[in-house]
């Protein structure tokens, strides 16, 4: 029991491609996110699921059953915009209500689901209320409401929280992670947010330039990813990229600036690294030894974090504890340990052995 | 301080714009007139389409006669409109020096005291016979044995007919002073051997043909002999006369053969177009219509008088048409120039030139003798009939017009009677219904005018 | 404090003296700009609104007599005999079912047409420029346009019927026809205009909402009247608003087409009053028909907007 993508393509009337050839499985009841960077073909794909865009090669099955033909309301499933369409006219009730009415449901079905699902996102009290009236959370928990008063187990969200302050947004992350769990309900939840991504995903599915880079899940995407576009699209501060080349079986030297020691044998002389900040070490030095120069200290509370500009060329940014003591011009030297990625020349991550992960 | 003269600035321009509006009409009047070494004689008239363009050729054959006055025709409209703008400018600079107001005003412009009597000027004149004018024509604008506007459109309502079609389907036409069962037996015969592709006939809803039944029936419609001994306080509508002329009117509705286009001018052109497209062979219509139904049509033009009841002789019908006044609030020099601009467009050649431009008739007993006219008889005979119809009636009260005020209303109500006959309403009813409002509307004008 | 109190006390007595001078003088300015802004606008509003209404209200309560003078006091008996008279109730009915029609079938027609024109479908700007065209018809050519249409003989319907072998309708001559004729010819000049102000509004609801409902479920003819009639609501209120007050004063088609007839059967109030005041000369029964008409309309806004607004804006 599963919804099944098969070799999907989408191209609109100008022979652009919108979606190429994307596979994928996403199991009943997981909360699956698909991320990438705008104009990556996410939402696309995510009105295709929905019904609303016409596919153009390749087959969707909805629990054994292919929908490429079915209309919208014949898909069972339901959907949360990024704009919340909440209908202005109508009353939060009524709002939630709609899609039941639709379906010509029983009255009195409505008025417990109705109620149930209200009670559920807690909007119980402002039932009588028409939209205008409401915060940007409590239209968003409206949205989120109609999807729960319809017993589709299927929901698509594109970008939901985009429109709320990032306060509201770590709120209502927890709220709809909390709804999905306790539905049981298939996820489909589309954003460009990579900290959503990981925070609420069972698995990810990384979109860019109409291809899926990698799914998995977001330890495998962030531990393994697939390549360096997919490395660099996830943390916070992104990762370090710097080109290294091979100087010896088991060294590396990276940026001309220090070296590593490779964890296996490659067969490419020039490749790219991938340090997390979090990975990189810094340490004070004199003018001699050093071999960047700090640009600027981020305070963060608990952590800094270093930008510093490498004596040849390139920036990094490094994370160390916020009792440790520097300040801009000072020179330093920068080092990774055994924490790092290694890439091709075409982005391909070769770090472990056989490599390739997923893709 | 700066705020207010910011303000100023534009509040002065927007009087000043707003003051210059106002004023402009008076400078450009004023040096239009200055312009001009002649005297304006500024002349409203009703007269549209082709009957304006010969009526432009009598104003520039009056221009070019003489260098005194000038004469500038301003079309006003229609006939009913043209009325209360003489009356509410009267006194004003716009208002004109000479003007045309249609038959049934008359009564009112006597009584508006804002006119000259044409009689004033014919009196002081050594020139002008004015019995050289045609006496029936001229008694409808008389009162108080006074000549108050001088006739010149003149019409009578005739009944015109398709000859072709007649003789097609073997028709005999019906006499020049036809009774309505001679219509009503050629419209039947008509309709039916054209196996009813052809109406028989039609009456348009007009007032003035309603009047004109009574006329010819020698009946009046207001007492004191239609108000010409007297202003009238009472009508009655609802009299034989009308009765016997609605139901010859139903007796065709009610066999199929009278087709009705309703009231009003798209009515007449509906009318004019359906006899010319034989859709129609019978219909009645102003004499000075004669000009268009001969011009455009294929088929032989007849024309017979205005019908009359049966078993008894046709009384005659009153002139329709329209007069020249001359407004008494102008100069004693601008209202001689108007007077000299009547007198030219009644002379003889002017008349017979008019009666061929409009199929008006002429009214000046001595155009008969002009080649014009003798031309037109030779081409058309027909157009002779309206100018016997004309001849043959003897004036008396009955077909000497109605003098009475609120005849605009009058006919309005008169053309409701007929509409309701028309849709199968009784006669009787309708006629009283008529009566009553055109009584009531009476009784106020009379009240209001202190009579 | 103690120091000098006199030159305290002259210091305050300056101050307010400075203070109630100024006031003044700020008080007397207010008045003069407030003048000086509201002058031209009261000049013109008194000169060609208050004027003629109070004047209007005057002649009503008089006879008028051949002239168009006032000259017999006639108080309110104007009005009572007006209320009583049949065919000034026949006038206000026939008003009434003009007005009705006409909003009516406007309405429906252009939203049908608007609904349909929305469609994102090949060869739609056509059809979208065929419906507006209207917009730029005269009162004059339209109503040329459907007399020849309505001829009797030589009419468009006339000759379908011929060739049908029917009896061709009497449009303008049958009292009950005439009334369908004039609606049919007024919903005509309306469509272009109320089809494309329907239309913008019918483009402006934003398509999620649609695209919510459909995968909720909804059919198109249930999102047609659970979505767009209600979003372009406020906009129906006023093409609706609009409609009425242009049908209540609809004059030059009446005018052209029927004159009011046949036996005043699309007799309207506004094309009563003129020919009242302009064919007959009867100004003082135009004038009362003209209040009681302004009394009707402004009584139909009053509802309008005291039931209607809050229904329609959300």
């Amino acid at each position: 029991m599963s919804t099944i993508l098969k070799n999907v393509s989408k191209e609109f009337d100008q022979g652009k491609k919108v979606l190429d050839n994307v596979s994928a499985e996403i199991q009943t009841g997981e909360f699956f996110v698909i991320v990438g960077p705008s104009g990556c073909g996410k939402s696309t794909l995510l009105r295709i699921i929905a019904g609303l865009t016409q596919i153009s090669a390749g087959t969707i099955k909805i629990e054994n059953r292919v929908v490429n033909d079915l209309s919208p309301k014949d898909r069972n499933l339901t959907m949360v915009f990024q704009s919340y369409a909440l209908f202005p006219f109508l009353s939060v009730w009524e709002n939630v209500a709609f899609g039941l009415k639709a379906r010509k449901v029983d009255s009195l079905e409505i008025e417990s689901r109705v109620n149930d699902a209200l009670k559920m996102v807690n909007l119980e009290e402002l039932r009588d209320r028409k939209p205008r009236e409401l915060s940007g959370g409590q239209r968003q928990r409206v949205a989120l409401a109609r999807a729960v008063a319809s017993d589709a187990k299927i929901c698509l969200m594109d970008e939901p929280l985009s429109n709320l302050d990032a306060q509201l947004r770590i709120k209502m992350r927890q709220e709809i992670y909390a709804l999905q769990r306790k539905l049981g309900l298939t996820l489909i939840y589309v954003t460009h947010d990579q900290v959503e991504a990981m925070t609420m995903a069972d698995h990810i599915m990384v979109l860019n330039d109409s291809k899926i880079q990698q799914v998995g899940t977001p330890e495998e995407i962030y531990q393994h990813p697939a390549n360096e576009f997919v490395a660099s699209f996830f943390g916070v501060p992104p990762i370090n990229i710097l080109p290294a080349q091979k100087i010896s079986e088991a060294i590396l030297q990276v940026n001309n600036d220090f070296e590593v020691t490779l964890p296996h044998p490659i067969e490419q002389k020039n490749v790219r690294v991938g340090v997390r900040p979090t990975e990189m070490k810094i340490v004070d030095t004199d003018e001699l030894h050093a071999n960047a120069t700090i640009k600027a200290v981020e305070f963060l509370g608990d952590e800094k974090i270093i930008h510093a500009k490498m004596n040849h060329g390139g920036e990094v940014s490094v994370m160390v504890d916020s009792g440790a003591h520097f300040s801009p011009f000072q020179n330093v030297e920068i080092t990774a340990d055994a924490e790092f990625l290694i890439f091709d020349v075409e982005g391909n991550n070769i770090t472990e052995q056989g490599a390739m992960v997923h893709a | 301080m700066k705020n207010t003269k910011k303000i100023i600035l534009p509040l002065l321009l927007v009087i000043g714009a707003v003051l210059v509006a106002v004023f402009s009409n008076v400078i450009s009047n004023k040096s239009t007139a200055s312009s001009s070494h002649r005297t304006q004689i500024v002349f409203w008239h009703e007269l549209g389409g082709p009957s304006e363009d010969a009526l432009e050729k009598v104003v520039d054959g009056f221009n070019k006669s003489q260098d005194k006055y000038q004469v500038v025709p301003k079309y006003q409209g229609t006939y009913d409109e043209a009325i209360q703008k003489i009356l509410q400018t009267h006194g004003s600079s716009t208002s004109p020096a000479v003007f045309q107001a249609f038959d049934i005003s008359t009564a009112q412009m006597i009584h508006s005291g804002f006119t000259t009597p044409i009689q004033d000027f014919i009196d002081k004149d050594n020139n002008f016979d004015v019995n050289k004018i045609s006496p029936v024509a001229r008694s409808f604008y008389s009162n108080g044995g006074k000549q108050q506007g001088m006739p010149f459109n003149t019409s009578q309502p005739v009944l015109y007919y398709n000859a072709t079609l007649l003789k097609k389907y073997g028709i005999t036409p019906p006499p020049v002073s036809p009774s309505y069962s001679d219509i009503t037996r050629v419209a039947k015969q008509l309709y039916e051997k054209s196996d009813h592709k052809v109406k028989g006939m039609t009456v348009q809803v007009y007032g003035w043909f309603m009047e004109q039944a009574l006329a010819n029936s020698g009946a009046s419609l207001a007492n004191n002999n239609d108000g010409h001994t007297g202003n009238p306080t009472e009508v009655n509508l609802n009299n034989p006369a009308s009765v016997k002329f609605l139901e010859w009117i139903r007796e065709n509705i009610k066999a199929g053969d009278f087709i009705d286009y309703g009231s009003g001018a798209s009515a007449g052109a509906n009318q004019t177009a359906g006899f010319l497209a034989n859709k129609v062979g019978i219909f009645i219509q102003s004499s000075a219509s004669i000009g268009q139904l001969t011009a455009n049509n294929k088929n032989e033009l007849g024309i017979t008088y205005f019908p009359h009841p049966d078993g008894q002789k046709a009384n005659g019908v009153a002139i329709g048409g329209a007069a020249l006044w001359i407004s008494n609030d102008k100069p004693k020099d601008v209202q001689q120039g108007a007077y000299e601009f009547i007198k030219y467009a009644l002379k003889p050649e002017v008349q017979a030139q008019w009666q061929k431009d409009t199929g008006y008739l002429a009214l000046n007993k001595d155009s008969q003798k002009q080649k014009v006219l003798k031309d037109l008889y030779k081409q058309t005979p027909a157009a002779k009939v309206p100018g016997r119809q004309l001849a043959t009636a003897k004036p008396n009260y009955y077909n000497s017009g109605i003098l009475m005020e609120g005849m605009q209303l009058t006919r309005q109500l008169e053309e409701i009677a007929m509409e309701t006959v028309y849709n199968g309403g009784d006669i009787n009813k309708a006629l009283e219904k008529a009566d009553k409002d055109i009584n009531a509307n009476l009784h106020t004008l009379n009240k209001a005018n202190g009579y | 404090m103690l120091k000098s109190p006199t030159t305290d006390q002259t210091i305050s007595k300056k101050q307010t003296v400075s203070k109630s001078k100024s006031t003044f003088k700020l008080n007397a300015n207010d008045k003069y700009f407030s003048l000086l802004f509201l002058g031209p606008s009261l000049f013109i509003l008194g000169l060609f609104v208050f004027y003629p209404m109070i004047k209007t209200f005057y002649i009503s309560m008089f006879l008028t007599n051949t002239l168009g003078k006032t000259s017999v006091f006639a108080g309110f008996s104007n009005y009572a005999k007006l209320l009583q008279s049949p065919d000034f109730l026949n006038s206000l009915v026939v008003t009434l079912a003009y007005v009705v029609g006409v909003t009516f079938f406007t309405l429906a027609i252009s939203l049908l047409l608007a609904n349909l024109a929305s469609k994102k479908l090949p060869g739609i700007s056509i059809f979208r420029t065929l419906y507006s065209v209207t917009m730029g018809v005269s009162v004059s050519v339209a109503a040329i346009f459907w007399l020849f249409i309505f001829n009797p003989s030589t009419g468009f319907f006339a000759i379908i019927a011929n060739a049908l072998k029917m009896t061709p309708i009497n449009w303008l001559t049958d009292p009950k026809n005439a009334m369908w004729a004039v609606i049919i010819t007024t919903v005509w000049m309306n469509l272009g205009f109320t089809f494309l102000i329907l239309l913008g509004a019918i483009e402006s609801v934003p398509q999620t909402l649609y695209e919510a409902a459909s995968v909720e479920g909804a059919s198109p003819r249930f999102q047609f009247f659970k979505i767009t009639l209600p979003m372009i609501s406020p906009t129906l209120f006023f093409v609706s608003t609009i409609t009425i007050i242009g049908a209540f004063k609809s004059f030059g088609l009446i005018d052209l087409i029927t004159k009011g007839g046949p036996t005043n059967a699309t007799n309207m109030l506004v094309y009563r009053i003129y020919k009242d005041a302009f064919y007959s000369g009867n100004y003082a029964q135009a004038s009362t028909e003209a209040i009681i008409l302004t009394v009707i309309i402004a009584a139909f806004t009053l509802l309008q907007f005291k039931f209607l607004e809050k229904k329609v804006n959300y």
